[in-house]
């Protein structure tokens, strides 16, 4: 080692607020500056040890793990700086961080306190650590000096030298450049003296550059509240808290050479590495390869027997049974199998014996899991793989390094009450969830910049309302000078608020809990990892993030809960509640010519993952026929293949394959036509990445599994540049030309890893024909348990709504007499209620969605569950105060029933009226329930008389009414009311149908829908809903610059533009737009979805 | 600045040798014994005056205490009423 120093004492941003680097920046500009080593010694965490580690791998710098531990002393909290030297010391680092967070969230709002150890928790776990006594300002020893209490510093130095001994306890100096540097290194050497042991010097890094310092200050602001003017007394004052050379650091502590000679000694005996040494095993059985072999071959048999797959399943499973044992990943596959099972008891409890959702599995896999036969045949896949023709490669590569991921998804109630019992089953001890770290995103930093740099709140606001995700410097610098003009934005602070900003994002901010990610052990995880409480009651999670833990090597399981599940689960109860009838989703055909004919057709509004309009513009360009097809479609818009450049050429081929059988995929290179022959030559799988590295350039599996994992995560560029020299020599090697590997090369970076692997799609595809079949075959059911499962999807529940009426399902309003809590199914005119199944053969046209009480907005849901209670042990409400009075609702629910119109058809004064006017003037005459100062005042059952003449609402009336009590607006469309105000030349979007290719059009509607995509250039998507359909508009980039903020946020709208005809699409693209005023519709109506930047 | 008030601890330029490390050797003729600490404030980067100062308190042949500082735009030397 030649370097005269090293770092031992650096931050990286997973000092939340304080370190302004990644742990990957440091370790790259340590790379650059020489050092042989450097330490990671974030505050009281190794949340970001392991991705320091596997970068400082990658880069040819020896990690050394380490932090700075809060300790809780007399004097207040004080720091020190502990570096670990064997794995022993690394078990007590993680016992030691854990026990620092342990009482951090015991108040009633679980908000966390700020974490620290004891004296006492410090010395029984003191073996295998390098102790340095802290820094500058708050270490244990220099930041008592700092406060003149020098005879405590040397009694607590003592005790440290107890615990740590004369090996591996260090007095820690520092040269922050402050006031008193050098006296208090005086101080602190001769207490060095007087305790025998060494000085160790050391520069507290904060960033990788000099730069970042600013964002440092800026942190510290951040973290305090304050400005950066206020926070002067907690900001470190100058930027030496960068990274420099050994030899700047060095020549910094010329007056201390021993202490800089000393951290090179230090550096030389910390070797424990967390790439090799961290001892983590995976839990397992003893005979777990027998057991697992013995559980496939048994189904294997239940499965194949007698069908023309056996002999290719049985070969496949025997391979995939070798691999996996030869990577001693039985037991993994077993545990996963045990929690399914425990899912199965789980689901049995969540939706009761009789349930016809019984009959559906407790979940389902996604990810690259569903390729394997292992998978299918332990029940966490549903697809066959061999039927599916599915490449296990990504999955299961021999040689790899990583443990396969296991996706699993489940409805959400079935999710929430498996986590817990999964921390029951396995031990506190050894389950937790994954961490997670919200990063920093345009609106949260331009907000907390602002406020930091002093700026107005009013002006900040705008900034930080116009930005979006995804937002580069120059669209935040527009967004700056849109919102408070040119010439201010070129002020000092706006201007540092534009480069801090672009520093920050990206960051990490604070840590939170992975949404599903859990991880088991056998042994104490928090040997491994350090353990933290969650926010959530009775969770916790480990310090490292789905990432690190991958790279760990831990047992990971993906708990997620998936909205369509459930939704699709809700459908199977309701379909049972109105017809009688048993769906078992496994069984349904899976060539039905209605379904995909409606998918062809784009009518896929409520169907998973091709409801979108990207997707609805693609279907009736791809024309899928079946689930193969389906398979690629989901795969298909995604960021991967639409950077990949592999959509349009798809689409083309597909086309031409249609219109010329004998068509000829043309391939890039006639190696990769085994790999890509399925997707038309195109990348648009995630694994295929993997076999096109293999096809072509001869990677192994294990390497072109690396070159995907590099991909996928962002800042790995040197790692990326590595395999991409690789990459070309290998296809030169095969005797591919070099251009043709580098056009390949671009497709697989364009891809980037953002892609669906195959076997993911498969799952999704199949979800996505299940929820199409549902939507064509028992669409009132389907309708009502989308409602029932917001949010979720592209759409609100009003174009939901709107779009499931023109095709002819009946939605009716909110009724105390017929609703329940929830949206149901009901078949008129016999109230559902007292009718339990029986009644298969309800036609749609007799079957109605009832908009459940529950969507009415402000009302409490138990007073709700009461009033359907009561109706259904003593019948229908013959008035409202009888309502009242047998339910027991308040005043304040009643009146927004009778808003919602859900009181229309209660009599009043002996009659039924059907108008909400009246209604509520009933709620106001009858003597309804009402709070008092001891409980509830009770309501007299006297019903008021009947009500004076009232003007109806009518029909602007009740559509406002709508959107203010449910958001769905029941009666005619908003266009239909405006349309005669209109004017002959807007059109309704079916007159589109009808106007040429080319044509200039003008149409008028809701926004349903507004997106632009981070892959659109700039371009604005835009989805019209008027009283026929809806209408796709495309804003270029300068009719979008014109009007940002009527597209942003006006609910209604009106476009002219040229109509564009291809291939049974239909867009308008838009040369101007202009407001539709309406009073009052703006405030209440759906704001409509926003996806993608909003820049 | 209103006609009768003055500020205190006002800055006065120095003349100051400095070597080769930029430190200071000689102030107003002076020559300097002892550099007892030196020091950096680099602040307010992000309004119009940024500050960058490094600090050094001195001890001088004559046998007194000195702050002074160069400012880091400028590279002129100031004395510092401690």
């Amino acid at each position: 080692m030649s370097a005269p120093y090293v770092e031992l004492h650096a931050h990286s941003a997973f000092s939340f607020l304080d370190g302004a680097s990644t742990p990957t920046e440091l370790v790259a500009a340590a790379a650059e500056l020489g050092y042989p080593a450097l330490a990671l010694t974030d505050h009281d965490g190794l949340w970001g040890s392991l991705e320091f580690a596997g970068a400082c791998r990658g880069l040819g710098v020896r990690p050394i793990t380490g932090a700075e531990l809060t300790l809780r002393s007399a004097g207040g909290d004080v720091h020190l700086t502990l570096l670990v030297e064997s794995a022993s010391g690394y078990r007590n680092l993680c016992r030691l961080l854990t026990a620092a967070h342990a009482g951090t969230r015991d108040g009633p709002a679980r908000t966390a306190t700020p974490p620290a150890a004891t004296l006492g928790q410090l010395e029984e776990h003191a073996e295998g650590l390098v102790c340095l006594s802290g820094c500058a300002r708050d270490g244990a020893l220099a930041g008592a000096w700092e406060r003149g209490e020098t005879a405590a510093a040397g009694r607590l130095g003592h005790r440290l030298l107890d615990a740590f001994g004369r090996d591996r306890f260090r007095v820690e100096l520092q040269r922050p450049f402050w006031r008193h540097d050098r006296a208090r290194n005086r101080w602190l050497t001769q207490l060095a003296g007087r305790l025998g042991v060494p000085c160790a010097a050391t520069g507290n890094v904060h960033a990788h550059s000099r730069r970042r310092t600013h964002l440092q200050d800026a942190l510290v602001a951040i973290r305090r509240g304050e400005t950066l003017e206020e926070s002067e007394p907690h900001r470190r004052g100058n930027r030496s808290s960068a990274l420099v050379s050994p030899a700047a650091m060095a020549a910094r502590f010329a007056e201390h050479p021993e202490a800089v000679a000393e951290t090179v000694c230090l550096a030389e005996r910390l070797r424990f590495d967390l790439t090799t040494d961290l001892g983590y095993r995976y839990p397992e059985e003893d005979d777990a390869d027998h057991t697992l072999a013995e559980l496939c071959r048994h189904r294997l048999i239940e499965r194949y027997q007698g069908l023309p797959s056996w002999a290719d399943a049985a070969a496949r499973l025997d391979r995939e049974l070798a691999t996996i044992r030869q990577l001693g990943l039985s037991g993994f596959f077993l545990l996963h199998h045990e929690l399914l099972e425990l899912a199965r008891e789980v689901a049995a409890e969540v939706r009761g014996p009789a349930s016809a959702r019984a009959v559906l599995p407790p979940g389902r896999g996604r990810g690259s899991s569903v390729s394997s036969i292992v998978c299918y045949l332990t029940g966490l896949s549903h697809i066959d793989p061999v039927e599916a023709g599915l490449f296990a490669g990504r999955f299961l590569s021999e040689g790899s390094t990583s443990v396969p991921d296991i996706d699993l998804d489940f409805p959400r109630d079935i999710r929430e009450a498996l986590i817990p019992r999964v921390h029951r089953t396995y031990g506190a001890d050894r389950s937790a969830l994954v961490a997670a770290f919200p990063t920093y995103r345009p609106r949260g930093i331009v907000r907390d910049l602002g406020k930091a740099l002093g700026l107005p709140p009013a002006e900040i606001d705008r900034v930080a309302k116009t930005a979006g995700f995804h937002e580069s410097r120059e669209e935040m610098g527009r967004d700056v000078e849109a919102a408070i003009g040119a010439e201010r934005a070129v002020a000092p602070r706006w201007k540092a608020l534009l480069w801090l900003a672009d520093d920050a994002l990206g960051l990490p901010r604070h840590a939170s809990q992975h949404s599903g990610g859990m991880v088991l052990a056998t042994a104490p995880l928090v040997e491994v990892c350090p353990i933290v409480p969650a926010a959530m009651a009775g969770r916790q999670i480990v310090q490292w993030d789905k990432d690190s833990c991958a790279d760990a090597g831990f047992l990971k399981i993906d708990l997620l809960g998936l909205g369509m599940l459930s939704a699709v689960e809700r459908c199977v109860e309701e379909v049972e509640a109105t017809r009688g009838e048993r769906l078992d989703l496994s069984r349904i055909p899976v060539d039905d010519e209605a379904t995909f004919e409606s998918i062809r057709a784009a009518e896929t509004t409520g169907v998973f993952q091709i409801e979108s309009r990207a997707q609805m513009q693609m279907l009736p360009r791809t024309q899928p026929r079946d689930l193969d097809d389906l398979t690629v479609q989901v795969a298909l818009v995604r960021p991967g293949p639409i950077q990949g450049g592999a959509v349009h050429p798809y689409i083309e081929r597909r086309k031409r394959q249609r219109e010329d059988p004998s068509f000829e995929v043309p391939y890039e290179h006639p190696l990769l036509e085994p790999v890509l022959a399925e997707t038309l030559g195109t990348i648009v799988y995630q694994e295929q990445v993997i076999e096109v590295a293999m096809a072509l350039a001869g990677f192994t599996p294990a390497e072109a599994e690396g070159l995907r994992r590099a991909m996928s995560r962002k800042r790995s560029q040197a790692a990326i540049r590595e395999h991409h020299r690789r990459f070309v020599a290998g296809a030169a090697r095969r005797g591919v030309p070099e251009e043709t590997a580098e056009r390949i090369w671009r497709q697989i970076q364009g891809f980037s890893g953002f892609g669906f692997p195959k076997a993911h799609s498969a799952a999704f595809g199949l979800l996505a024909y299940q929820s199409a079949w549902l939507r064509v075959h028992r669409g009132p059911e389907f309708l009502c348990s989308l409602l029932n499962e917001q949010p979720m999807g592209f759409y609100p529940p009003d174009s939901l709504v709107h779009e499931a009426q023109r095709r002819g399902i009946r939605v009716a309003g909110p009724d105390a007499n017929r609703s329940h809590l929830l949206c149901h199914v009901e078949s008129p005119p016999r109230s559902v209620e007292f009718v339990h199944g029986g009644e298969t053969n309800s036609t749609d046209a007799e079957l109605r969605v009832r908009i459940g009480l529950g969507y009415v907005k402000g009302v409490r849901a138990e007073e709700m569950e009461a009033l359907v209670a009561e109706r259904q042990r003593g019948g229908p409400y013959g008035g409202v105060a009888e309502l009242a009075s047998r339910s027991g609702v308040g005043l304040a629910s009643l009146e927004r029933l009778a808003r919602a119109g859900a009181l229309d058809a209660i009599p009043l004064g002996g009659a039924t009226h059907e108008d909400r006017r009246r209604a509520l003037w009933g709620v106001g005459a009858a003597a309804a329930g009402h709070a008092t100062g001891s409980g509830r005042q009770l309501a007299l059952p006297l019903e008021p008389p009947a009500p004076p003449e009232l003007e109806p609402l009518g029909e602007w009336g009740e559509l406002i009414a709508d959107y203010r009590a449910t958001g769905i607006a029941l009666g005619k469309h908003p266009l239909a009311l405006l349309r005669d105000g209109l004017g002959p030349e807007v059109l309704r979007s079916t007159d589109l149908e009808r106007a040429g290719d080319g044509a200039t059009v003008e149409v008028a509607g809701m926004i349903v829908a507004r997106q632009r995509p981070e892959t659109a250039k700039g371009i604005v998507f835009l989805l019209l809903e008027d009283e026929r359909g809806t209408v796709n508009l495309i804003a270029p980039p300068p009719v979008y610059e014109r009007h940002r903020s009527l597209i942003r946020t006006a609910p209604l709208l009106r476009a002219r533009g040229r109509l564009e005809r291809r291939e049974g699409t239909i867009n308008v693209l838009v040369t101007s737009v202009a407001p539709l005023d309406v009073a009052q519709l703006p405030a209440v109506a759906p704001a409509g979805h926003s996806f993608g930047r909003r820049g | 600045m209103t006609p009768g008030l003055r500020r205190l601890y006002v800055p006065r330029p120095v003349r100051v040798r400095t070597g080769e490390g930029g430190e200071p050797l000689e102030v107003d003729g002076v020559a300097v014994e002892a550099v007892r600490e030196e020091w950096l404030v680099e602040d307010r980067w992000w309004a119009p005056g940024p500050l960058r100062r490094r600090y050094y308190e001195l001890a001088l042949a004559d046998g007194r205490a000195l702050t002074v500082f160069r400012r880091g735009d400028s590279g002129r030397w100031y004395r510092q009423r401690a």
